[in-house]
Formats: structure tokens, C-alpha cells, sequence
């Protein structure tokens, strides 16, 4: 790559956790000896949910209504946290690179969408594109496309921000598939 | 000796060549026992040999061999050779492996395969679950494979988003989000993209609430519904997983067996548990499918000992092969030295797993049992019956036939932990046990069972009659024991003097020792010196300077004693004459070192009851034997002179300065001269040292031991200085025992020590009184004079005085009767 990427961020989400998707920003970070940025969005939508006054839950394993609150929601996502945090330590400790962890609230696409203007690399757990207008200089990647990723990679002053789609798994393979070019 | 001559009934004292049998080299034709060829048979063992030969021949059960004799005869090497002799004729046993039991896994299965097969079952299965690990995840990474599974998933996958996402739209259409949380989802008013703010909501007409809320609550209820269906899909698509995985690795795991199942095609216990082990991968495939090199599990973060559970899991594929003969020639004969009761019939082993002990069927070990089975086993008789129930064991093993592997501590419910029981293996075993005589002889009697596991008694010799072809015999032997020892050949002189101490090792001139051990040790002694003395052959010398050396070593105590009588502590005379005291003689035996020592014994008489006392009977320091032997003495005196009237004597006999026991009745004959010497007043020639037992009548009968006390006398004359009048008188029957040392033998030929045979106690008393002993005449009287005249007198003067106080005022003597107590 002829790019310098000095920050990976990873996006972490209280409802999809995945750990590949961790491993592979790990990887990447490892490899391009870049600063490792788990960045835990506590969901908007859900602190809005759970506060309510109906606010009930249907769990999927159990099919059952539970009611929710604030205050419950929020001890949740805290422990979800703590838990992203400890999964994105393992992840970084397999490859020494150096990681820091924060916790924003917000939406998420927006907030990763911000994030991405302050760094080179957002590997996001998001689905779909972010609606909300991004700064010219975000590219916009979908996991799978490694022409898009490359092309992004070579662009000078570009923002890449990666959208791990339905399959996480994607991300460590496009990724890869991207930086074997260049060897 | 003058008296001697003066009456021809005297016996004259033995002639030199009497006192010890040599073995003349002259007789041998070899120069050195190189020349001698070695001897295939077992000296003097035929009996032993010819039983061994019975027992190992005789097929039936119980026909086991019991080799009974004393220490050190050769006996477990001489059925060790025979059994080496016969075994290569017999096939090789069959291998016994332990396989896991997929019915009950706690009764491991027991497989026999023919003699070397069981390494070979063994590898080839460890490569066949090699082969299962490698193959079947290959198998899940096939295209096809993945593109089913996918279908699977995704099938089910749609089934659960269509479900939802229904739900989802319906709630669109209605203003309301549907809202995934971490743990199921929700339902909220929208607002736009995102989920309606509470503030917001509140700001909401009361109706519009009121249909939200009626409206999530219906859709809650829908989800609900839709979600309880969600388990019975996903089960229905583990149980398609499962068959697809299934028909994948059978696939796999047959082509894999069947190599196996090729190889073993002969063997149906093979087949049969392939049959089973094949079953069971395919119950178990997700175990294959595991990577091996996974994180170890940790307790706290400290790695825990254990391998991962895929591993330990195909253990049970694991074949444990107890025993196996690939290199066996003939039939097995195993030597048991320490027969344990683990060590004779296997036992099982446990592993310690975070804290508890477990075990499985790849730890059970083999006994020698197992080792022996389809041949012989060898065992020591003190050994195994000292052995907690060992030899319950191995008697239950004999009789059932098959050997049942039973954890002792389970068995004595001393442990509580995982067990197994090991299915029982047949047995075909021949036991020899080896061990003393007097084991057998217990066994047999208390030991209901031994005579029927035991039917064959190998009894073996400790001597050999002596004669001069046996004498070449026995050099051969000892050529053979010298070439097996590798040790220097010994020459002609050197094999007489082995062949006379076999004599004197044996107690007998005409017989000869067989003691193997005794024999080997000499030899290597003897090496030994030869070599100290810079000599390539052995010779007569090296022979007697390991006799010496042998007795040098173990002779301190002897030395002390010997020491005290010469420095007068303990008293005895080698010179002049005393009435009713004499040198007796006793033997004692240290460590394996046997030596005669002197004991003074003394008789005094008076009038009494007619009873002689044993002194040492009295103070309890006397055996059974030599009471009975003082008990004989009075047998005698009333037989002979008190016939017609009460004996009115009361003796007393004591070993004098004898502070331990006495045993024995070898001092009777010496007892009975000093009652007769006290009884006649006659003094006694204390020159002479005494041995014999006597019986009723005066005959002196043999006696143990003879040439160790004379030996032992002689040393203590010799120290003092021999006058020519020192001896032993010896009982006539124990020269065929005599074997005594040169310097004796010297000294008797020079006239100045003299060794006297005696046949009753009449020629005894007048060797020792120079007093002829008398016999009755015509009238029935002893002539007068003679020591029996004397002795009769005597008693009759007693019975005399007897009957006088007997006049005395009965009265008086009834009066005192009854305050004694």
C-alpha cells in the first residue's frame, strides 16, 4: 500500500459483536504498525427505546416480554463495554500492537461516519452506507470490493471507512486481499 | 594305653586313616579341570529331576511343581534349566491387548492376536485416528460438504429473518421501529431513521399514544409467537446438520477402517470391534473436526494440566497392548522376584486429573502372569506367601484358569475412585514354587487348596553317596561350576580337597555335599587366593586358604571362648582325675559357622527318692531332648542295679558355667560316667572329653556334629600343650562321620591325641577311670573291685540307709505329712 495508515479504528456495537471483525483490524494494524482505536458506540436508539414508559423486550432465545429502563439499558451497554474492551485486548495482544478504547454515544453510522474524518482507516460493523452526508475527502468502502479498497488506499488525504456488511468475515479477507498486491 | 591292651573288650583308639576319608588325586587322569568335560546331568538329583520332568510334561491342571529343599541346593537354577530346555519346543502364546468397551466402557475388552500382532493392531490403529483427524476435517472442507451446510444455515437463517422481518415490516407501516437489542429485540415509535425520543413522545396526542402502544403491544405478542417457533427450526436444522455429517464421515471412516479391517480380516474380536469403533466415530465426529493446536484450558489463568478434550476423548481408540511375544522364541519363562500381588496379576493405574484420580483401560499394566501365560512362572515360596495376599491370588488365578485384574485397594475398599474391571484374560500357565521343605510340609497341611495346585513335589538331595566314580562325577562338576564362574581350572590336588570338604561340609565320610552354593562360593574363594598369589591354576593351597580364611573370619566368638578357658574363667581340665565331673561336649552354630566347645558337667549323689535331677532342667535352661535324655539315666541305673530294690539315689547334673540354653541328649552318655564316677567314687581322667547319647541298656547311639567337638577339644589341648593322654571318646556309629581337620589328624597319627570309638557306657567308664567296668558272673555278682561292683554297693548301701530311717516312728513322719505345704 502506498498509503501510511498510522490509526485503525474498529467499530464496536453493544447488538453485533464480532470478533472477527476485531481479529482483523488487529491484523491490519499489526501489519502496518498502526495504532489500534476500539471505538464502542453506545446506540442512541436503544437508551431512547428502553426510556419509554412501554418499553419491553422480547428475548430471542427465550421468547419472553421483559420490561426495560434507562437505568437498566445503560448498565447493560456498560458491561457490554467492558466486555468489547476485553475482547478487543486479546485481539491486540496476538499481534503487539499498541490500542486504546473509547466510548462515545450516539448513533452509530454517524459517529463512525465522524470518526472517519479524523482517521485513515474505520473498519465499521455496519450494514448499509450511512445516509447522513460524509466530508468529500470519506471514501466510502463495502467489504468484498478490493478494487474500491485499493483505489481508496492509493488516493492521497482519503478517509477509508469499511463496512463490514452481513459477513464480518469478509473484512479480514478483503483486507488482506488488498495488501497482497503491493507484495 | 596300658588299659587298653590289658583287656581285649577295650576299644583301641581309631587309626589316622579313620579320622578323615581323603580323596586321592592320584585317582584322577586329568591334570587340570580344563581337561574335564562339562556334566549335563544334576549330581545326585535324580529324584528332583525326574520330577521336574513329570510336572512340566504333565499337561492337566494342578500338575504345578513345588521345589522344596534347603537354601543354596541350585534348585530354581536346576528347573530354570530344565524349563529352558523344553520351552523352545512349545509354540509362542498369543499377544493380549486391552481395547476400549464402547457398550460398557468400564469392562475393557481383552483381544488375543496371534504371537506379534498386537504392536502392529496397535499402530495401525493410532494411524488409522490420525488418519480420522486429518480425513474427516477435509471432508467438512469439501465444496460440497460447505455448500450444503450453507444450505442448511441459510435455510434456516431465512426462515428466522422472514419470521422477524414480517414482523418488522407490518410495525414500518405502523410508524414503529423494530429495535435489536443485545439480548431480542423491541418495539418503539419512529422518528425518521431512528427510534421516537421519550420527550418526544410524551409531546404526542394521547390517542396517538394510545394506538402506539396498542399497536406494539399486538406486534410484541406476534413477535413472541414467531420467536417460540424459532428452537423447533433450529433443532430441525442440527438434526439435518447432524445426518449431513454423518453421511459425510462415514464415507471417510470406511474407506479408513477397511485397510484395518484387511490387515485383521482373520481375526473376528478385530472385526468386531472395528465394527463398534466405527459406530462410534460416527457418533462422535465433531471431535475430529476439532483443531488440535486450540488454547489449553486454564483455571484462574494458570494452565491446567490436562490435554484437551479431543485428545483425551480419542484415548479410548487407543490399543493397549498388555503383552506381546514378537520376539519370543518358544514358550515364555518368567522369574518373579517380587511377587507383589500387583507384580503377579497386573494392576491398574491411575492418573491424577485437577486433583482426582482417574483411570481407563490404556493403564492397565501386565503381571508376570500375564508374561508367563503359555509358559512357566517361577516363584519364591517365602517370597510370594510374605506378600500380602499374593499368594490368595495366585491361587485363584491357578484354579479359575484366568487371571482377573483386581485393584488391591478397591479390593480392600481403601480407595474410592473410577474403576474398572478388565475382562479376565485364560491362563495357561506351569507355576513352579520354590521354597523350603518345611513350607510345603505346612502348606499341605493347613493349606486346603495347595494340594490340589500343587500336585507335584520336587524334593531335592543334599548329599551323595561317596564312591570313586562318584568322586570324578564331582570333579566334573566343579569343572562346570569353575567354566561357568569363568574361573581359574583348579588342579588335581585342588578337586580332592573341594571333594573332601564336600565330605566334611556334608557330616559324613561317605557322603558328599551337593550344596551348590556352598560349592561355588568355595570355588570363588579359592580363585580368589590363587589370584592373590599370582597363580594361573588353583591348587590344594588356594582351596585350604579359603577354608581358613572362611573360618577366620567368622571365628571371634569361638576365639573368646576358647580364650576364657585357657585363661581359667571357665573351667576346664585337660589333666589329672576327678570324680563325678566330666568334659562334655556341645556345638554351636553362629551365622553359619558351626564350633565344639568343652563344658564341664558334674554329678553329686546322695540318699533320696531316686530321682536324678536335671539342674538345668529345674532352672528351665534345658530342652525337651535333654531332659528326656537325664530321664533315660535313671532308667538305667534302676534297670541295672536297682532292680530288686528301691532305688534310693538322689542326683543331681548340671552343665557347669552354662548360662544359656542346652539342647540335646548328646551329653547322656558323659552324664551317665560322671553319676557312675560319683556313684564308685572312681576319679575321672579329665584328658578326655565325652560325646554319646545312651540308652536304657548303656549302648551309646550317634550323636551330631562329632567333628566339630572333637576339633573343638583338641583346640583347647592344644593351646595347653598335648601330653599324649588327651582325647574324645566318640559313639562307634559317628565314625563314618568323621572328617576331621589335618592338624587332628596329625596329632592322632603321632600318637598324641586319640579319638576312641564306643559302643556302651562300660567301655566309656573304663577309658575314663582306667578301672574295668565288670560284668556280673555266675552268681550274678560283679566282680569285686570293678566300677559297677562299686556302683551297686553303693546303692545297695543307700536303699540300706532308706530302709533304716524307714524303721523310724511312723507315726512322726504321718504327723509331719500334712503341714506340708
Amino acid at each position: 500500500m502506498t498509503k501510511r495508515i498510522r490509526r485503525v479504528i474498529v467499530g464496536l456495537d453493544p447488538v453485533r459483536q464480532s470478533r472477527a471483525l476485531l481479529d482483523a483490524a488487529a491484523e491490519l494494524a499489526g501489519r502496518m504498525q498502526a495504532e489500534l482505536l476500539g471505538l464502542f458506540v453506545e446506540n442512541q436508539d436503544l437508551l431512547h427505546f428502553a426510556g419509554l414508559p412501554f418499553a419491553r423486550e422480547v428475548g430471542f432465545e427465550s421468547a419472553t416480554r421483559r420490561a426495560l429502563d434507562v437505568e437498566s439499558m445503560e448498565r447493560m451497554l456498560r458491561a457490554l463495554a467492558r466486555e468489547a474492551r476485553q475482547a478487543l485486548e486479546s485481539a491486540a495482544e496476538g499481534t503487539r500492537v499498541q490500542w486504546s478504547f473509547r466510548v462515545v454515544r450516539g448513533a452509530p453510522a454517524a459517529e463512525l461516519l465522524a470518526a472517519a474524518e479524523e482517521s485513515d482507516l474505520v473498519i465499521a460493523n455496519l450494514e448499509t452506507a450511512p445516509e447522513s452526508p460524509a466530508r468529500a475527502s470519506v471514501r466510502i468502502v463495502h467489504a468484498g470490493d478490493v478494487e474500491a479498497l485499493r483505489a481508496a488506499l492509493e488516493e492521497e488525504g482519503a478517509c477509508i471507512l469499511l463496512l463490514a456488511g452481513a459477513d464480518p468475515r469478509l473484512v479480514g479477507e478483503t483486507l488482506r486481499k488488498a495488501a497482497g498486491r503491493e507484495r | 594305653m596300658d588299659m587298653s591292651n590289658s583287656n581285649p573288650a577295650m576299644p583301641r583308639p581309631l587309626a589316622a586313616a579313620d579320622l578323615c576319608r581323603r580323596c586321592d588325586p592320584g585317582q584322577f587322569k586329568f591334570k587340570t579341570t580344563d581337561d574335564l568335560e562339562d556334566l549335563r546331568q544334576v549330581l545326585g538329583q535324580a529324584r528332583a529331576v525326574n520330577a521336574i520332568e513329570f510336572g512340566v510334561g504333565m499337561g492337566r491342571d494342578g500338575y504345578n511343581m513345588f521345589a522344596m529343599g534347603p537354601e543354596g541346593l541350585g534348585r530354581r537354577t536346576i528347573v530354570r534349566r530344565y524349563l529352558e530346555s523344553q520351552a523352545p519346543g512349545r509354540e509362542a502364546p498369543t499377544d493380549w491387548c486391552y481395547v476400549y468397551n464402547f457398550d460398557t466402557p468400564h469392562r475393557p475388552r481383552a483381544i488375543a492376536l496371534p504371537a506379534g500382532r498386537a504392536p502392529r493392531f496397535r499402530d495401525d490403529m493410532a494411524r488409522l485416528v490420525e488418519d480420522l483427524r486429518a480425513g474427516i476435517p477435509a471432508a467438512f472442507e469439501s465444496t460440497e460438504y460447505r455448500a450444503k451446510q450453507k444450505e442448511i444455515e441459510t435455510e434456516l437463517g431465512e426462515r428466522q429473518d422472514q419470521a422477524v422481518s414480517a414482523i418488522g415490516e407490518r410495525a414500518k407501516s405502523q410508524g414503529i421501529a423494530l429495535v435489536r437489542t443485545p439480548a431480542g429485540f423491541g418495539f418503539a415509535p419512529r422518528h425518521g431513521e431512528s427510534v421516537m425520543n421519550p420527550d418526544e413522545y410524551r409531546r404526542l396526542p394521547e390517542a396517538e399514544q394510545q394506538r402506539l402502544e396498542n399497536a406494539i403491544s399486538t406486534l410484541q405478542e406476534e413477535l413472541e409467537s414467531a420467536i417460540h417457533d424459532m428452537p423447533k427450526w433450529r433443532r430441525e436444522a442440527q438434526r439435518k446438520l447432524r445426518e449431513l455429517n454423518r453421511q459425510v464421515t462415514r464415507t471417510v471412516v470406511n474407506g479408513l477402517i477397511e485397510e484395518v479391517r484387511a490387515e485383521f480380516q482373520a481375526l473376528p474380536a478385530v472385526l468386531e470391534y472395528l465394527k463398534s469403533m466405527q459406530e462410534d466415530v460416527l457418533d462422535h465426529v465433531e471431535i475430529f473436526r476439532q483443531p488440535k493446536d486450540s488454547e489449553p484450558p486454564t483455571l484462574f489463568g494458570v494452565p491446567l494440566p490436562v490435554s484437551e478434550i479431543g485428545e483425551s476423548f480419542l484415548r479410548r481408540y487407543q490399543v493397549n497392548v498388555l503383552i506381546e511375544h514378537g520376539g519370543t522364541k518358544g514358550a515364555p519363562i518368567v522369574y518373579e522376584d517380587h511377587p507383589t500381588h500387583d507384580n503377579l496379576v497386573g494392576r491398574i493405574e491411575h492418573i491424577s486429573q485437577m486433583g482426582a484420580l482417574v483411570t481407563d483401560f490404556t493403564l492397565i499394566k501386565a503381571g508376570s502372569l500375564h508374561r508367563a501365560n503359555g509358559g512357566y512362572l517361577i516363584v519364591d515360596a517365602m517370597k510370594v506367601l510374605t506378600q500380602p495376599l499374593s499368594w490368595e491370588a495366585l491361587k485363584r488365578a491357578l484354579r479359575s484358569r484366568e487371571i482377573r485384574i483386581e485393584s488391591l485397594g478397591q479390593m480392600l475398599s481403601l480407595i474410592s475412585t473410577v474403576s474398572l474391571e478388565p475382562e479376565p484374560i485364560p491362563l495357561d500357565v506351569k507355576v513352579a514354587v520354590v521354597g523350603p521343605r518345611l513350607l510345603y510340609y505346612l502348606l499341605h497341611a493347613y493349606d486346603p487348596e495347595f494340594g490340589e495346585l500343587f500336585k507335584v513335589a520336587v524334593d531335592f538331595e543334599e548329599d551323595i553317596g561317596r564312591a570313586p566314580e562318584s568322586d570324578l562325577l564331582y570333579a566334573r562338576m566343579i569343572a562346570t561350576a569353575a567354566h561357568q564362574e569363568k574361573l581359574r581350572p583348579l588342579d588335581r590336588a585342588a578337586v580332592a580337597r573341594v571333594i573332601e570338604h564336600g565330605s566334611r561340609y556334608a557330616g559324613d565320610a561317605e557322603k558328599l555335599s551337593v550344596q551348590m552354593r556352598d560349592l561355588n562360593d568355595l570355588l570363588r574363594e579359592s580363585d580368589y587366593w590363587a589370584g592373590a598369589a599370582s597363580r594361573k591354576v588353583i591348587q590344594a593351597e588356594d582351596v585350604q586358604r579359603a577354608l581358613d580364611a572362611r573360618v577366620e573370619r567368622a571365628d571371634r566368638v569361638r576365639d573368646r571362648l576358647h580364650e576364657e578357658i585357657l585363661r581359667g574363667r571357665l573351667l576346664i581340665d585337660t589333666t589329672g582325675s576327678r570324680a563325678g565331673q566330666i568334659n562334655g561336649l556341645s556345638v554351636a552354630q553362629l551365622g553359619g559357622f558351626s564350633f565344639g566347645i568343652p563344658h564341664r558337667i558334674t554329678a553329686r549323689v546322695r540318699l533320696g527318692a531316686g530321682k536324678v535331677v536335671d539342674i538345668e532342667r529345674e532352672v528351665e535352661l534345658g530342652g525337651a531332648i535333654h531332659s528326656k535324655g537325664v530321664l533315660i539315666l535313671s532308667g538305667f541305673l534302676s534297670g541295672r542295679y536297682a532292680a530288686n530294690k528301691p532305688l534310693s539315689l538322689a542326683a543331681s547334673l548340671v552343665f557347669e558355667q552354662s548360662y544359656g540354653g542346652v539342647e540335646g541328649d548328646s551329653a547322656s552318655s558323659a552324664e551317665l560316667s560322671a553319676l557312675l564316677s560319683a556313684l564308685a567314687d572312681a576319679p575321672l581322667k579329665q584328658s578326655l572329653a565325652v560325646t554319646g547319647s545312651v540308652n536304657q541298656h548303656g549302648a551309646v547311639q550317634a550323636i551330631g556334629g562329632v567333628n566339630e567337638k572333637i576339633e573343638g577339644f583338641f583346640d583347647i589341648c592344644r593351646s595347653r600343650g598335648l601330653t599324649g593322654e588327651q582325647g574324645v571318646l566318640i559313639p562307634v556309629a559317628n565314625v563314618k562321620n568323621l572328617m576331621l581337620r589335618r592338624d587332628v589328624v596329625e596329632a592322632a597319627a603321632a600318637g598324641r591325641f586319640h579319638i576312641y570309638p564306643v559302643e556302651n557306657v562300660d567301655q566309656g567308664i573304663e577309658i575314663l577311670t582306667g578301672v574295668p567296668a565288670g560284668e556280673r558272673g555266675a552268681t550274678g555278682q560283679f566282680p569285686p573291685g570293678t566300677i559297677n561292683f562299686r556302683v551297686e554297693q553303693r546303692l545297695t548301701e543307700l536303699a540300706d540307709r532308706t530302709r533304716a530311717f524307714g524303721a523310724a516312728p511312723p507315726a512322726k513322719r504321718q504327723r509331719r505329712l500334712p503341714r506340708r505345704p
